[in-house]
């Protein structure tokens, strides 16, 4: 029963073809026999999810429906504060953020009727690219143990790809969502800047942080996205812009619109097998009517430098104190890259913030302008092994991380929205995926040229033993 | 707090914080960090009234 669709389990329930409890007590099956192996899972709540559960079916019982999401079993990184769960952030320390109200994305999808399952695993401090925690263990990749789920949201690609969950959130700052989406074979929507609100969840960079759903389909992110996008009092960074219904002509297809394919970076020195995949969906999106624009876009690492810098010296000043005061506490190189923050001077981070506004206005007027959606790899190569990105030089991990998120940190950058979606599977049974990236606060957009896909190749999975 | 003074990670920034006193050199006198999200409400669909 939890194998399908949030919006199908969540009409099965609301018919009461399934109870919740007998959802939860499935995912919680599915966590306990599998989740020791994996690592998705940092808390698992299951005397409150069985709570909550009964509580639901009672109100369903009694004629009550909370929402679309009523009785559904979610999970959520482990940076969201819940209210009466350990938010750990992924470090060793169990309390690690302690927010003064639940956070927004949450409170949201749990008033529209979620069961909070547990919090799920991450890169510590979101700070990581490859899913790998010493802390709380290295998050495999259910394609492949000993591969990478992709970072820094990794429980959640993990759980949602292994049939744990239907669904999960995620953080993106340079990636976060789209990489273990991408490594995983599930979907992953980084919003527009401001669409959903940050309140509530550890800041790794105001400036670029991100909330978003990660699910199994397309329909179901847009399910998710609606129901946490808006405006917010507690994060002043939120739009007021009004929420559409991202279901409403989700299944409109791709007749008559401009996908963008770029002509140059983003599939320079990426993996055969990705940019084959990824140029063969655009083809296919053409052949279903889209007007397919091959065009010249600006180069992408100058922004990516920009967006960096911005994030390391924002990193730096939020969790300055735990540098200063358990410094022995931190990964080698997560507080390498925190300490890289304090050296950065204010004008230089002043610079490139007056930077970043210029090149999002250049991006979207010369790009966005001419094509509705871009699409590009998200991953430039499948999920690489563990062991080749935690067994190896500090210098040579930074590279290879900033090499693997170069695709995603772009639009970090500049603020738009970006969709992953599975792509197949590579020779060697990954997967690969495609990133769909639109104007700013279109993700309507977005998500109907990413549910044309969907339904063009059909769905990735399950993995193997799931 | 007095940072870490790696040379490798020195370096880097050096070479970093360079590309963006070179790429700032043209930014004109009204260019603010605020702009970003102006350009973002400016560029969104307009919003539907039903």
């Amino acid at each position: 029963m939890i194998d399908g669709s949030i919006e199908s389990l969540a009409a099965d329930i609301r018919v009461r073809r399934v109870s919740s409890v007998e959802a939860v007590e499935a995912c919680l099956e599915r966590i306990g026999r599998r989740d020791p192996a994996l690592r998705a899972f940092i808390t698992v709540d299951a005397e409150g999810a069985r709570r909550t559960a009964k509580e639901r079916d009672a109100e369903l019982a009694a004629g009550r429906i909370r929402g679309p999401l009523h009785g559904v079993p979610l999970a959520y990184k482990d940076l969201c504060h819940i209210r009466g769960l350990p938010t750990s952030c992924g470090t060793r320390t169990a309390e690690y953020f302690v927010a003064e109200r639940d956070c927004t994305a949450v409170a949201r999808l749990t008033a529209a009727g979620a069961v909070t399952l547990g919090k799920l695993n991450m890169a510590e401090l979101a700070l990581g690219a490859f899913g790998d925690n010493a802390h709380h263990g290295h998050v495999q990749n259910p394609w492949r143990p000993g591969h990478c789920s992709g970072g820094s949201s990794s429980g959640s690609g993990a759980a949602v790809a292994a049939r744990l969950i239907p669904g999960a959130l995620g953080s993106d700052t340079g990636g976060s969502i789209r990489l273990p989406a991408a490594c995983c074979g599930i979907v992953g929507l980084k919003p527009t800047y401001g669409r959903v609100s940050r309140a509530g969840a550890m800041a790794l960079s105001w400036s670029n942080d991100h909330i978003g759903p990660m699910t199994r389909t397309v329909r179901d992110a847009a399910l998710l996205l609606g129901l946490m996008a808006g405006h917010d009092a507690a994060d002043a960074t939120s739009s007021r812009r009004r929420v559409p219904d991202y279901l409403a002509g989700i299944d409109d297809g791709v007749a008559g619109l401009r996908i963008g394919v770029p002509e140059n970076h983003y599939f320079d020195g990426v993996d055969a097998e990705v940019a084959a995949a990824v140029r063969a969906a655009a083809a296919r999106l053409g052949e279903d009517g889209a007007r397919i624009v091959e065009l010249r876009v600006p180069d992408p690492q100058p922004l990516n430098d920009v967006t960096g810098l911005i994030s390391r010296v924002e990193s730096s000043a939020i969790h300055a104190r735990i540098v200063r005061e358990r410094p022995h506490e931190l990964q080698p190189l997560v507080r390498r890259r925190l300490e890289t923050g304090f050296l950065v001077s204010a004008h230089d981070y002043l610079q490139a913030l007056r930077l970043r506004a210029r090149w999002a206005r250049d991006f979207i007027a010369r790009v966005l302008a001419e094509v509705d959606v871009l699409v590009a790899p998200t991953i430039p190569e499948p999920a690489p092994a563990l062991a080749d990105v935690t067994d190896v030089p500090a210098e040579q991990v930074l590279r290879r991380m900033g090499s693997f998120s170069r695709l995603t940190r772009p639009f970090n950058g500049l603020g738009v929205p970006a969709l992953s979606v599975p792509c197949g599977l590579s020779s060697s049974g990954l997967p690969l995926a495609m990133q769909v990236v639109g104007r700013p606060f279109d993700e309507a957009t977005v998500l109907r040229a990413g549910r044309a896909w969907e339904r063009a190749s059909g769905l990735v999975g399950p993995p193997p033993g799931s | 707090m007095e940072p870490r003074r790696d040379p490798s990670v020195a370096a880097e920034l050096a070479s970093l914080i360079g590309a963006i006193e070179r790429w700032a050199a043209d930014l004109s006198l009204a260019e603010e960090p605020s702009r970003f999200a102006a350009a973002l409400e400016g560029a969104a669909p307009p919003e539907s009234t039903s």
